[in-house]
């Protein structure tokens, strides 16, 4: 047998660059994780438009059992007064359940299964009725056009996609913040629409829209950095010039009344 | 503290050991292969063959166990491709030219130890993989793969 020196073969490494090859799947990966999230968030967007709000509140019972729930004397007068405003809303297919939250800054939260939480802070610094009405009007306006449940699905998509890819722990704060700037034009959107919806149900009621407009007209300056007392709601409900004079065009528009008399609070809020 | 600069200081690091691993793994690649290639001509005369018995026509009149072993680990660019690789299927480039590097340099340090001791040749040539696991979490994950050259170093009569 002849014996011919041969050298290894160097035919067991692909020839491609690595970094090329790192920019090709950075790149698939990144694009094919966008289009998956957008197709789960959209599926998931539809499912959550179409589901009857009857599941909804089985879906999320008993889901806010564990906020920080305060015994407010003023608990029932504001239930009273989500209450007779949805009377204002024929088609509402929800059993509105109020909880009073123990914080100190005012804000307010439409919560899946027909859960409205609002703060103490809250309850604290209305000063009539019509502003009251016009802040649970609104969060209404959020179980009307189903906002609650279509932000849960952008961050489900969010979070589920994200946590596939990155492993899971490591990816909480990326996916929290990704899911936050994913929210912000939609939420604008929706504050808009909730908005609309809510003066609707305060014209209904009082006849006029007085005290919701002034509700924003506390605002010391909107633009000076504070926003007074008032400060949470509208870091939750950002707002905005246009906003503002979004509602009064509404109200010009639809002739509602933007001057009227002014309903004092349920009793229960001047006892101390 | 903004988000942002949150995100940055999380990602930093994982910067730092992907461009850490690549720069240092590059040039240590490099240098490993030109010294491979260089040791493998200069062995290229001993002939090594994956016959179980070596040819009638040798005359062999002695032979023994001789063998080379190499154990790699891997870089953290390496790593993080073959990780993103793993997400979506294919060729782990990334694995390939360290496994040939490891293959390579077994082989020759078995060479090598035959010339040493005055060989003609090495015989049943075998090539053997293991795994080492890493010690740490838990166990899983792999600290390294030793490649295992062995085979039967013959001295040829006449
Ligand atoms: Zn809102």
């Amino acid at each position: 047998m002849d014996w011919e020196p041969r050298d290894f073969p160097e035919n067991n490494v692909t020839d491609v660059h690595p970094l090329k090859e790192l920019v090709t799947l950075v790149a698939g990966i990144a694009a094919a994780t966008i289009i998956l999230t957008l197709a789960i968030a959209f599926t998931l967007d539809i499912g959550m438009r179409a589901l009857p709000a009857a599941w909804e509140a089985r879906l999320f019972d008993g889901l806010w059992s564990d906020l920080d729930e305060v015994d407010d004397e003023r608990h029932a007068a504001a239930v009273r007064l989500v209450d007779e405003l949805a009377l204002d809303w024929p088609e509402n297919p929800y059993t509105f359940q109020v909880f009073i939250l123990d914080s100190p800054d005012p804000n307010a939260f439409a919560l899946p299964g027909g859960a409205i939480g609002v703060t103490r802070g809250l309850l604290d610094s209305v000063e009539s009725e019509n502003e009251l009405a016009f802040v649970l009007a609104h969060e209404i306006g959020h179980f009307s056009g189903r906002h609650h449940l279509r932000g849960i699905s952008r961050t489900l998509a969010v979070t589920v996609v994200l946590g596939a890819v990155t492993g899971g722990a490591s990816g909480t704060m990326l996916t929290q913040w990704v899911s936050e700037v994913t929210q912000l034009g939609f939420a604008r959107e929706h504050e808009e629409e909730a908005d609309r919806f809510g003066l609707d149900l305060v014209e209904k009621r009082f006849g006029h829209v007085n005290g919701a407009t002034g509700f924003f007209q506390k605002l010391p300056d909107a633009n000076a950095g504070t926003v007074g007392r008032l400060g949470a709601w509208f870091a939750t409900h950002p707002v905005s010039p246009k906003r503002i004079s979004d509602l009064r065009r509404l109200a010009r528009d639809r002739g509602w009344r933007a001057s009227g008399e002014l309903t004092p609070l349920d009793p229960s809020f001047y006892a101390e | 503290m903004d988000p942002l600069l949150q995100i940055a200081l999380q990602v930093g690091p994982f910067l730092f050991l992907l461009l850490f691993g690549f720069i240092i793994g590059t040039l240590v690649e490099r240098s490993h292969y030109s010294d491979i290639r260089k040791r493998e001509a200069k062995t290229r005369t001993l002939p090594v063959i994956s016959f179980r018995r070596a040819p009638p026509s040798w005359q062999v009149s002695s032979g023994t166990l001789v063998s080379g072993s190499t154990v790699v680990s891997i870089d953290y660019f390496k790593r993080f491709l073959a990780g993103l690789r793993a997400l979506v299927g294919g060729r782990i480039a990334s694995y390939e030219s360290l496994l040939d590097r490891a293959r390579r340099e077994a082989v020759l340090r078995m060479k090598e130890q035959a010339i040493a001791s005055g060989y003609d040749a090495v015989v049943n040539l075998r090539l053997e993989t293991s795994r080492l696991a890493s010690s740490n979490r838990k166990g899983q994950g792999t600290a390294g793969v030793e490649i295992l050259a062995f085979g039967t170093a013959v001295k040829r009569g006449a």
